[in-house]
């Protein structure tokens, strides 16, 4: 058996602990040891990847502490499952921090001083307590982790600006009853079924046909509203906005495009592997009932999202939005709606990387993400423009960025159910977003102010000195990981294909309508 | 606000009440809890297969020795997060100058806590070393041990405690302590098992597997006792301060 899989958690693990002991040495290494922790955790899940692709099953198991499956009971031990999808999602989760790691040199020393040792090694264990979520099989190891996830991530917030605490606080409020309900609904469906380990919980449940037991369905409704305020889930999202505006930048770009994303994840592992497609849709009225939430909290979102002036505040109520399309990709139940959600997660952890790196070069060079001190931008700094706006056209959907093939997906998934709600939300929703970052573009190239009052003197100017608007990029050690994630985009949708056919392998094995039916 | 808080709150203990309708009865053995293999492993097979007699610490520390690792990280963030938050904060509250008395340390007060705190921390020694026979174990114990500098700080002030175990070395101390714990999970998978595989440890050490898990059990609770008792001291030095580290409670 391989170790890959649990060296993917180990490795920041051990970097974050080696950061906690070099404020007594020396804070320079503390850069380099989580690159370096994170490049090995990268090489990691890609070979972890690589095996699960490989192996007969689609899926690598292993069972921690040597309680292996075929001397011991199933769940004695705690296991590490990683089917495609969780493979798939660990990538992109580590892809990320390295990214991230690379990124962080510039705005940490500036918005944390002195603080580095504590900074790098909350963030690193973020990681390690996000990839270990994607990977775990056991419903309480899986809450841990969430803890894990949740704890540096107070911690890294709360660091950042006056205003973070406030946000900070209200983040621990809302996070901790989500994670509370998520526990207590893991412990009736301990209750009835007597294991943790989510094979076990859904043999337990077909075995025992707990389909129509109370306590199974009361389970259900608390997971899934825990991980509905874990993900900020329209009307549960109150804590998102100011915690990741007021955030220092690194940290704004680690969980913007991690946290809720992770969370859709365990979203879908909860509904596919441990509660079971046929109970998950079927049995209960949530089916009829969670599209129409879906509806009102894109539309929600979305129109919030038109109303800030603040890209950083403009892009946390995007990803609220976002939250929402793959939510509903969940819930209008077949086929194409669900490769469109988990599509959608992996291209929408990458195109919000992207924003939000841009966001965070436009903060630490301009002072302000406010949209009036926009103007040249694109002359000032092309580069991070670019990247910036490949983000941006990533989520209105332009071909051939990523976020196009999987808001295909979801449509189509929306179409074979007949659920026109949906489509049409969608479509608002991207028709809401070509006016933000359009409006975006107008604000840098055109001299008028929130007013509409014209600063410039005729056509072409600006009304900004020639100082302003000199060529002033980014440090390289930013502006290289906005590119790579910017390329990343653009890769990811020319080779939607490649990924599509692995999620469509991992979907195979569960029983989805595909709605097809030629007659 | 407050009346739509409080049917929210009716509303949900009703649908829990609903469900404990559902619950197996108190005690019942047949409930699925008490009978499933995987409890039926734990109450039968926890002496053969790692000769703890104490179930819950075998359950704790080795068959879930991974949830506990990360519980251990868990709090291990917990006294970074307090620390690097509050340490050279921008907004400092200024203190009441008025309510400082300057004291010294009471006589009486210094004598019985210097006779007390070796007692407490030999006990808590016994409670971490003890935790595979009777309740006790790495967090009782590095709780214990963290209240006996906590006292210190208390009787004497903050600086006497601080000279004896600065926020540095906590630090040191709490990442030791994971250290330990990962490191033994590392060593059995450098020695040919999965991680947290004790059983392996029988290579070096000259015990039975069984036995190599016995004492592996007794090396993570060290480590877990580390971590608990440098982060309880760091997070009172920090939190009585605003993370000034002087003057104190």
């Amino acid at each position: 058996m391989s170790d890959h899989i649990v060296w993917i958690v180990l490795f920041p693990l051990l970097g974050s602990v080696v950061c906690a002991l070099s404020g007594a040495i020396s804070k320079k290494i503390c850069y380099p040891t989580s690159i370096l922790s994170m490049v090995l955790s990268v090489w990691a899940s890609v070979q972890t990847l690589l095996q699960a692709i490989e192996s007969p099953v689609h899926e690598i198991s292993y069972i921690l502490g040597g309680w292996s499956l075929d001397l011991f009971p199933r769940g004695v031990g705690i296991e590490f499952r990683a089917d495609l999808l969780g493979a798939l999602i660990t990538l992109v989760v580590t892809g990320v921090g390295l990214i991230v790691a690379l990124y962080s040199k510039v705005p940490v020393q500036r918005e944390t001083p002195g603080k580095e040792p504590m900074y790098y090694a909350l963030f690193l264990l973020q990681i390690a307590g996000l990839a270990g979520i994607a990977l775990t099989g056991d419903a309480f190891n899986l809450y841990v982790l969430i803890e894990v996830a949740a704890l540096t991530g107070y911690g890294l917030i709360a660091l950042g600006t006056n205003r973070a605490a406030a946000a900070t606080f209200n983040y621990i409020i809302l996070g901790t009853i989500g994670a509370s309900l998520y526990l207590l609904g893991v412990g009736y469906l301990y209750l009835k079924t007597g294991t943790l380990n989510m094979v076990g919980i859904q043999e337990a449940i077909e075995a025992q046909a707990l389909h129509n037991s109370p306590a199974v369905q009361v389970a259900f409704v608390l997971v899934l509203i825990g991980i509905l305020i874990k993900m900020a889930f329209f009307p549960l999202h109150a804590w998102l906005p100011n915690a990741y505006c007021h955030a220092p930048t690194t940290t704004s770009c680690l969980l913007a495009p991690l946290v809720t994303k992770v969370m859709i994840y365990v979203l879908i592992r909860m509904v596919l592997s441990v509660f079971g497609v046929e109970f998950s849709f079927e049995s209960n009225l949530w089916t009829e009932i969670m599209p129409w939430l879906v509806v009102v909290a894109i539309v929600c979102a979305a129109v919030m999202a038109l109303a800030q002036r603040e890209i950083k505040k403009m892009l946390a109520y995007l990803i609220v939005a976002e939250v929402g399309y793959m939510v509903g990709g969940v819930w209008i139940y077949n086929y194409y709606g669900l490769i469109g959600s988990i599509f959608h997660i992996i291209s929408d952890a990458c195109m919000t990387l992207c924003l939000f790196l841009g966001a965070g070069i436009i903060l630490e060079k301009c002072r302000t993400t406010h949209f009036d001190g926009l103007r040249g931008l694109f002359a000032k700094m092309p580069l991070t423009m670019i990247g910036f706006f490949v983000g941006g056209f990533s989520i209105i959907g332009l071909p051939p960025t990523c976020g196009f093939f999987s808001k295909w997906y979801l449509i189509t998934g929306g179409m074979v159910s007949e659920r026109w709600e949906y489509m049409v939300t969608l479509m608002f929703s991207t028709m809401v977003m070509v006016v933000l970052f359009f409006r975006l573009i107008e604000r840098i190239h055109l001299a008028v102010d929130e007013s509409g009052k014209n600063l410039g003197k005729g056509h072409g100017d600006l009304g900004l000195s020639s100082e302003q608007t000199r060529f002033d990029e980014a440090p390289l050690s930013m502006l290289i990981p906005l590119l790579i994630a910017a390329s990343i985009v653009l890769i990811v949708g020319v080779y939607n294909q490649e990924v599509v056919d692995q999620i469509e392998v991992f979907l195979r094995a569960y029983d989805l309508p595909t709605g097809v039916t030629y007659k | 606000m407050k009346r739509a808080a409080l049917i929210l709150v009716l509303l949900i203990g009703l649908l829990l009440s609903w469900a404990a309708k559902d619950f197996p009865s108190w005690g019942n053995p047949q409930a699925p809890a008490s009978s499933s293999p995987v409890s039926s492993h734990f109450i039968a097979s926890t002496g053969v297969d790692t000769e703890v007699p104490n179930m819950v610490t075998a359950v704790l520390a080795d068959y879930r020795g991974f949830d506990t690792m990360f519980e251990t990280v868990v709090v291990f963030i917990a006294g970074l997060a307090v620390v690097s938050i509050l340490r050279g904060g921008p907004t400092r509250r200024t203190r009441d100058r008025k309510f400082v008395v300057d004291f010294e340390p009471d006589l009486i007060v210094t004598n019985t806590v210097r006779l007390i705190v070796p007692v407490i921390q030999i006990f808590a020694f016994y409670v971490l070393a003890h935790g595979h026979v009777s309740p006790g174990g790495g967090f009782q114990g590095g709780v214990a041990m963290g209240a006996s500098f906590i006292l210190i700080a208390l009787s004497w002030d903050l600086k006497t405690a601080l000279n004896r175990f600065s926020i540095d070395r906590c630090f040191t101390v709490a990442a030791l302590g994971i250290i330990i714990y990962a490191g033994i999970g590392l060593l059995s998978m450098v020695l040919g098992g999965e991680f947290l595989d004790y059983a392996h440890l029988s290579q070096v050490l000259p015990v039975s597997p069984e036995m190599a898990r016995y004492h592996a059990m007794l090396g993570v609770e060290i480590g877990v006792g580390f971590t608990v008792t440098a982060i309880m001291f760091a997070l009172y030095a920090s939190l009585s301060t605003d993370g000034r580290m002087q003057d104190g409670l």
